[in-house]
Protein backbone atom coordinates (compact mmCIF):
# COMPACT_ATOMS: atom_id res chain seq x y z
CA UNK A 1 0.00 0.00 0.00
CA UNK A 2 2.84 2.24 0.76
CA UNK A 3 4.61 1.46 -2.24
CA UNK A 4 1.47 2.49 -4.22
CA UNK A 5 1.02 5.33 -2.37
CA UNK A 6 5.01 6.50 -2.89
CA UNK A 7 4.09 5.52 -6.67
CA UNK A 8 0.90 8.17 -7.27
CA UNK A 9 3.46 10.63 -5.28
CA UNK A 10 5.91 11.01 -8.20
CA UNK A 11 6.40 12.81 -11.06
CA UNK A 12 4.68 10.91 -14.34
CA UNK A 13 6.91 12.26 -16.68
CA UNK A 14 8.03 15.02 -18.95
CA UNK A 15 5.86 16.97 -21.49
CA UNK A 16 5.92 19.71 -24.06
CA UNK A 17 3.66 21.88 -25.03
CA UNK A 18 2.44 19.20 -28.30
CA UNK A 19 2.40 16.45 -25.06
CA UNK A 20 0.60 18.67 -22.84
CA UNK A 21 -2.46 18.91 -25.66
CA UNK A 22 -2.21 14.88 -26.45
CA UNK A 23 -2.75 14.22 -22.46
CA UNK A 24 -4.98 16.77 -22.30
CA UNK A 25 -6.93 15.07 -25.34
CA UNK A 26 -6.94 11.54 -23.83
CA UNK A 27 -9.54 12.92 -21.42
CA UNK A 28 -12.28 13.19 -24.01
CA UNK A 29 -15.42 12.50 -22.46
CA UNK A 30 -14.39 14.50 -19.16
CA UNK A 31 -13.76 17.70 -18.55
CA UNK A 32 -10.48 18.53 -17.30
CA UNK A 33 -8.97 21.14 -15.61
CA UNK A 34 -4.99 21.36 -16.33
CA UNK A 35 -2.69 23.38 -13.85
CA UNK A 36 0.39 25.02 -14.94
CA UNK A 37 2.39 26.16 -12.08
CA UNK A 38 6.12 25.99 -10.57
CA UNK A 39 7.41 25.30 -7.16
CA UNK A 40 9.09 29.54 -7.15
CA UNK A 41 5.88 30.16 -7.87
CA UNK A 42 4.44 31.27 -4.50
CA UNK A 43 0.39 31.92 -5.91
CA UNK A 44 0.79 28.15 -7.16
CA UNK A 45 1.87 26.59 -4.35
CA UNK A 46 -1.44 28.20 -2.17
CA UNK A 47 -3.32 26.89 -4.78
CA UNK A 48 -2.46 23.76 -5.00
CA UNK A 49 -3.75 22.01 -2.30
CA UNK A 50 -6.88 23.60 -3.22
CA UNK A 51 -7.13 21.45 -6.74
CA UNK A 52 -6.28 18.51 -4.70
CA UNK A 53 -9.74 19.12 -2.87
CA UNK A 54 -11.76 20.01 -6.32
CA UNK A 55 -9.94 16.94 -8.00
CA UNK A 56 -11.47 14.83 -4.65
CA UNK A 57 -14.76 16.24 -4.43
CA UNK A 58 -15.33 16.25 -8.33
CA UNK A 59 -14.77 12.67 -9.81
CA UNK A 60 -16.00 13.61 -12.67
CA UNK A 61 -13.35 16.24 -13.59
CA UNK A 62 -9.60 14.87 -14.75
CA UNK A 63 -7.26 17.44 -12.92
CA UNK A 64 -3.78 17.49 -14.89
CA UNK A 65 -0.59 19.35 -13.04
CA UNK A 66 2.42 20.48 -15.54
CA UNK A 67 5.18 22.23 -12.99
CA UNK A 68 7.28 24.62 -15.16
CA UNK A 69 10.37 23.84 -13.12
CA UNK A 70 13.75 23.96 -14.75
CA UNK A 71 14.76 20.13 -15.38
CA UNK A 72 17.30 20.93 -12.98
CA UNK A 73 14.79 21.43 -10.23
CA UNK A 74 13.14 18.42 -10.81
CA UNK A 75 14.04 17.15 -7.38
CA UNK A 76 12.08 20.42 -5.64
CA UNK A 77 9.12 19.26 -7.83
CA UNK A 78 9.28 15.33 -6.89
CA UNK A 79 9.88 16.87 -3.37
CA UNK A 80 6.71 19.09 -3.28
CA UNK A 81 4.68 16.65 -4.78
CA UNK A 82 5.70 13.93 -2.45
CA UNK A 83 4.56 15.76 0.30
CA UNK A 84 1.23 16.89 -1.41
CA UNK A 85 0.41 13.90 -2.76
CA UNK A 86 -2.57 15.02 -4.90
CA UNK A 87 -5.23 12.84 -6.37
CA UNK A 88 -3.95 13.66 -10.40
CA UNK A 89 -1.01 13.22 -11.93
CA UNK A 90 2.07 15.92 -12.44
CA UNK A 91 3.88 16.19 -15.02
CA UNK A 92 7.08 18.36 -15.49
CA UNK A 93 7.32 20.62 -18.36
CA UNK A 94 9.93 18.78 -20.65
CA UNK A 95 13.69 21.13 -21.33
CA UNK A 96 13.69 23.66 -24.07
CA UNK A 97 12.60 27.46 -24.52
CA UNK A 98 9.90 28.18 -22.38
CA UNK A 99 7.88 29.98 -25.31
CA UNK A 100 7.66 27.37 -27.55
CA UNK A 101 5.96 25.65 -24.62
CA UNK A 102 3.75 28.35 -23.99
CA UNK A 103 2.16 28.51 -27.60
CA UNK A 104 2.29 24.64 -27.83
CA UNK A 105 -0.10 24.14 -24.67
CA UNK A 106 -2.04 27.28 -25.71
CA UNK A 107 -1.38 30.60 -27.97
CA UNK A 108 -3.87 32.38 -25.51
CA UNK A 109 -1.81 31.89 -22.41
CA UNK A 110 0.78 34.85 -21.97
CA UNK A 111 2.99 32.34 -19.73
CA UNK A 112 1.69 34.15 -16.01
CA UNK A 113 1.68 31.46 -13.58
CA UNK A 114 -0.64 30.15 -12.04
CA UNK A 115 -2.49 29.47 -15.49
CA UNK A 116 -6.07 27.26 -15.36
CA UNK A 117 -7.35 25.39 -18.34
CA UNK A 118 -10.32 24.27 -18.45
CA UNK A 119 -11.29 21.89 -21.33
CA UNK A 120 -15.35 20.57 -21.65
CA UNK A 121 -15.99 16.97 -22.54
CA UNK A 122 -15.51 17.62 -26.07
CA UNK A 123 -11.87 18.29 -25.21
CA UNK A 124 -12.75 22.31 -26.23
CA UNK A 125 -10.98 25.34 -24.19
CA UNK A 126 -13.90 26.72 -22.14
CA UNK A 127 -11.90 28.92 -19.76
CA UNK A 128 -8.28 30.36 -19.07
CA UNK A 129 -7.19 32.00 -15.51
CA UNK A 130 -4.43 33.27 -15.42
CA UNK A 131 -2.78 34.55 -12.01
CA UNK A 132 -4.01 33.78 -9.25
CA UNK A 133 -7.55 32.50 -8.79
CA UNK A 134 -10.29 32.13 -5.70
CA UNK A 135 -11.65 29.22 -5.60
CA UNK A 136 -15.31 30.72 -6.42
CA UNK A 137 -13.70 31.41 -9.13
CA UNK A 138 -12.56 28.18 -10.25
CA UNK A 139 -15.62 26.88 -9.49
CA UNK A 140 -17.21 29.00 -11.66
CA UNK A 141 -15.39 27.93 -15.05
CA UNK A 142 -16.20 24.61 -14.16
CA UNK A 143 -19.83 25.58 -13.96
CA UNK A 144 -22.06 23.29 -15.89
CA UNK A 145 -18.95 21.08 -17.50
CA UNK A 146 -19.97 17.85 -15.66
CA UNK B 1 -0.52 40.93 -33.97
CA UNK B 2 -0.48 37.75 -32.14
CA UNK B 3 -2.43 40.05 -29.62
CA UNK B 4 -5.36 40.45 -31.89
CA UNK B 5 -5.42 36.84 -32.84
CA UNK B 6 -5.63 36.12 -29.07
CA UNK B 7 -8.59 38.74 -28.16
CA UNK B 8 -10.34 37.48 -31.55
CA UNK B 9 -10.54 33.67 -30.68
CA UNK B 10 -11.00 34.41 -26.77
CA UNK B 11 -14.56 35.77 -28.36
CA UNK B 12 -15.21 32.83 -30.62
CA UNK B 13 -14.44 30.71 -27.97
CA UNK B 14 -16.39 32.69 -25.38
CA UNK B 15 -12.85 31.83 -23.01
CA UNK B 16 -12.90 33.41 -19.89
CA UNK B 17 -9.17 35.47 -19.77
CA UNK B 18 -7.94 37.86 -17.57
CA UNK B 19 -5.85 39.42 -20.29
CA UNK B 20 -7.10 43.07 -21.99
CA UNK B 21 -5.79 45.01 -24.73
CA UNK B 22 -2.17 46.68 -23.98
CA UNK B 23 -0.33 48.25 -26.61
CA UNK B 24 0.58 47.10 -29.71
CA UNK B 25 3.79 47.44 -31.57
CA UNK B 26 3.68 51.05 -33.58
CA UNK B 27 1.42 52.39 -30.59
CA UNK B 28 2.68 55.60 -29.10
CA UNK B 29 3.52 56.11 -25.40
CA UNK B 30 1.01 57.59 -23.25
CA UNK B 31 3.90 59.32 -20.83
CA UNK B 32 3.00 59.01 -17.12
CA UNK B 33 4.57 59.78 -13.50
CA UNK B 34 5.28 57.33 -10.55
CA UNK B 35 7.57 57.82 -7.12
CA UNK B 36 10.84 56.24 -7.65
CA UNK B 37 11.85 53.99 -4.65
CA UNK B 38 13.47 57.10 -3.00
CA UNK B 39 10.38 59.29 -3.28
CA UNK B 40 11.95 61.54 -6.05
CA UNK B 41 9.03 61.29 -8.97
CA UNK B 42 10.16 60.28 -12.31
CA UNK B 43 8.38 61.76 -15.15
CA UNK B 44 8.81 59.87 -18.52
CA UNK B 45 8.49 63.04 -20.19
CA UNK B 46 12.11 63.87 -18.82
CA UNK B 47 13.39 61.06 -21.42
CA UNK B 48 12.05 63.39 -24.13
CA UNK B 49 15.30 63.26 -26.73
CA UNK B 50 16.38 59.62 -25.48
CA UNK B 51 17.36 56.97 -28.42
CA UNK B 52 14.93 54.74 -26.91
CA UNK B 53 13.03 54.58 -23.84
CA UNK B 54 13.06 50.63 -21.98
CA UNK B 55 10.32 49.58 -19.60
CA UNK B 56 10.78 46.70 -17.33
CA UNK B 57 8.05 45.92 -15.32
CA UNK B 58 9.75 43.50 -12.50
CA UNK B 59 9.82 42.16 -8.69
CA UNK B 60 12.15 41.84 -5.93
CA UNK B 61 10.60 38.34 -5.16
CA UNK B 62 9.74 36.94 -8.17
CA UNK B 63 12.51 34.21 -9.18
CA UNK B 64 11.77 34.74 -12.46
CA UNK B 65 12.54 38.30 -12.31
CA UNK B 66 15.56 37.77 -10.24
CA UNK B 67 17.29 35.44 -12.29
CA UNK B 68 17.59 38.63 -14.43
CA UNK B 69 18.85 41.05 -12.06
CA UNK B 70 22.53 41.02 -13.01
CA UNK B 71 21.79 41.05 -16.54
CA UNK B 72 19.03 44.19 -16.18
CA UNK B 73 21.96 45.76 -14.28
CA UNK B 74 24.21 44.92 -17.58
CA UNK B 75 21.81 45.78 -20.08
CA UNK B 76 21.60 49.69 -17.84
CA UNK B 77 25.45 49.74 -17.64
CA UNK B 78 25.71 48.69 -21.46
CA UNK B 79 23.54 50.95 -22.76
CA UNK B 80 23.29 54.47 -20.45
CA UNK B 81 25.96 56.23 -22.35
CA UNK B 82 24.10 54.99 -26.02
CA UNK B 83 21.08 57.44 -25.11
CA UNK B 84 18.77 54.94 -24.03
CA UNK B 85 16.41 55.60 -20.71
CA UNK B 86 16.11 51.99 -18.76
CA UNK B 87 13.29 52.20 -16.15
CA UNK B 88 12.24 49.39 -14.10
CA UNK B 89 8.77 49.55 -12.52
CA UNK B 90 7.06 47.07 -9.56
CA UNK B 91 3.57 46.74 -9.86
CA UNK B 92 3.53 43.98 -7.20
CA UNK B 93 1.14 44.86 -4.26
CA UNK B 94 2.91 43.21 -1.30
CA UNK B 95 6.03 44.95 -2.75
CA UNK B 96 7.57 48.40 -0.74
CA UNK B 97 9.51 51.17 -1.78
CA UNK B 98 11.90 50.04 1.00
CA UNK B 99 11.95 46.51 -0.23
CA UNK B 100 12.45 47.99 -3.85
CA UNK B 101 15.33 50.30 -2.45
CA UNK B 102 17.28 47.39 -0.43
CA UNK B 103 16.80 45.06 -3.36
CA UNK B 104 18.03 48.14 -6.38
CA UNK B 105 21.09 48.41 -4.13
CA UNK B 106 21.88 45.17 -3.81
CA UNK B 107 21.76 44.80 -7.26
CA UNK B 108 23.61 47.11 -8.27
CA UNK B 109 20.87 48.85 -10.44
CA UNK B 110 21.57 52.37 -11.86
CA UNK B 111 18.28 52.83 -13.40
CA UNK B 112 14.87 53.67 -11.58
CA UNK B 113 12.76 51.38 -10.10
CA UNK B 114 8.85 53.55 -10.16
CA UNK B 115 6.36 51.98 -7.51
CA UNK B 116 3.46 51.32 -9.67
CA UNK B 117 0.88 51.92 -7.04
CA UNK B 118 -2.21 49.75 -7.01
CA UNK B 119 -1.03 48.66 -11.07
CA UNK B 120 -2.32 51.33 -12.72
CA UNK B 121 0.31 51.21 -15.10
CA UNK B 122 0.55 47.38 -15.42
CA UNK B 123 -3.17 47.41 -15.68
CA UNK B 124 -2.79 49.77 -18.71
CA UNK B 125 0.10 48.48 -20.38
CA UNK B 126 -1.56 45.07 -19.64
CA UNK B 127 1.43 43.47 -18.06
CA UNK B 128 1.19 40.17 -16.70
CA UNK B 129 4.33 39.09 -15.49
CA UNK B 130 7.82 40.16 -14.20
CA UNK B 131 9.96 40.72 -16.15
CA UNK B 132 8.19 41.98 -18.67
CA UNK B 133 9.73 44.30 -21.12
CA UNK B 134 8.63 47.12 -23.81
CA UNK B 135 10.91 49.29 -25.87
CA UNK B 136 10.10 52.66 -27.28
CA UNK B 137 12.31 54.52 -29.93
CA UNK B 138 12.70 58.02 -30.15
CA UNK B 139 9.33 58.85 -31.24
CA UNK B 140 8.18 57.01 -28.65
CA UNK B 141 6.46 54.25 -30.50
CA UNK B 142 6.62 50.68 -28.95
CA UNK B 143 8.94 48.57 -31.42
CA UNK B 144 9.27 45.50 -28.89
CA UNK B 145 7.04 43.87 -25.85
CA UNK B 146 8.16 40.79 -24.35
CA UNK B 147 11.61 38.76 -22.30
CA UNK B 148 14.26 39.78 -22.01
CA UNK B 149 15.52 36.79 -23.24
CA UNK B 150 15.02 32.78 -23.96
CA UNK B 151 16.79 31.58 -21.00
CA UNK B 152 15.50 32.59 -17.25
CA UNK B 153 18.75 30.82 -15.76
CA UNK B 154 20.93 32.90 -18.48
CA UNK B 155 23.50 29.77 -18.99
CA UNK B 156 22.09 29.24 -22.19
CA UNK B 157 20.88 32.30 -24.06
CA UNK B 158 20.41 31.75 -27.87
CA UNK B 159 18.02 34.89 -28.11
CA UNK B 160 18.47 38.22 -26.95
CA UNK B 161 15.61 39.34 -27.86
CA UNK B 162 15.48 42.73 -25.84
CA UNK B 163 19.12 43.41 -26.88
CA UNK B 164 18.39 42.86 -30.47
CA UNK B 165 15.77 45.42 -30.21
CA UNK B 166 17.38 48.25 -28.30
CA UNK B 167 20.25 47.57 -30.95
CA UNK B 168 17.60 47.51 -34.28
CA UNK B 169 16.12 50.90 -32.15
CA UNK B 170 19.53 52.52 -32.38
CA UNK B 171 20.64 51.38 -35.21
CA UNK B 172 17.63 52.67 -37.36
CA UNK B 173 16.66 49.13 -38.42
CA UNK B 174 13.86 47.37 -38.46
CA UNK B 175 13.16 45.02 -34.93
CA UNK B 176 13.83 41.56 -35.90
CA UNK B 177 11.71 39.94 -33.42
CA UNK B 178 8.19 42.52 -32.06
CA UNK B 179 6.91 40.52 -29.84
CA UNK B 180 7.63 37.35 -27.40
CA UNK B 181 6.20 36.29 -24.73
CA UNK B 182 7.53 37.13 -21.48
CA UNK B 183 8.02 34.09 -18.87
CA UNK B 184 7.26 34.86 -15.11
CA UNK B 185 5.65 35.53 -11.91
CA UNK B 186 2.36 37.52 -12.63
CA UNK B 187 2.11 40.53 -11.00
CA UNK B 188 0.02 40.35 -7.80
CA UNK B 189 -2.34 43.16 -8.40
CA UNK B 190 -4.82 44.46 -5.98
CA UNK B 191 -8.34 43.35 -6.10
CA UNK B 192 -10.23 46.34 -8.13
Amino acid sequence: MTSLLLAAALVAGTLDGAGVRATVAERKGRPVLLSLWATWCVPCVKEFPELARIARERPRLAVLSVSMDDPQDRAAVEKFVAEQRPPFPVYVKSPGPDEAFINGVDPEWSGALPALLVFDAKGRRAALLQGEKTRAEIEKALEGLE
Amino acid sequence: MRRMLAVAAAGMLAAQSTSAAGPAIGDKLTPFALKNYDGATVDLKSFAGKKAVVLMFISTQCPVSNGYNDRMAALARDYAAKGVAIVGLDANREETPDEIAAHARQHGFSFPVLKDVNNVEADRFDAQVTPETYVYDATWTLRYHGRIDDDRRGDNVKSQDLRNAVDAVLGGTDVPVKETKAFGCTIKRVAK
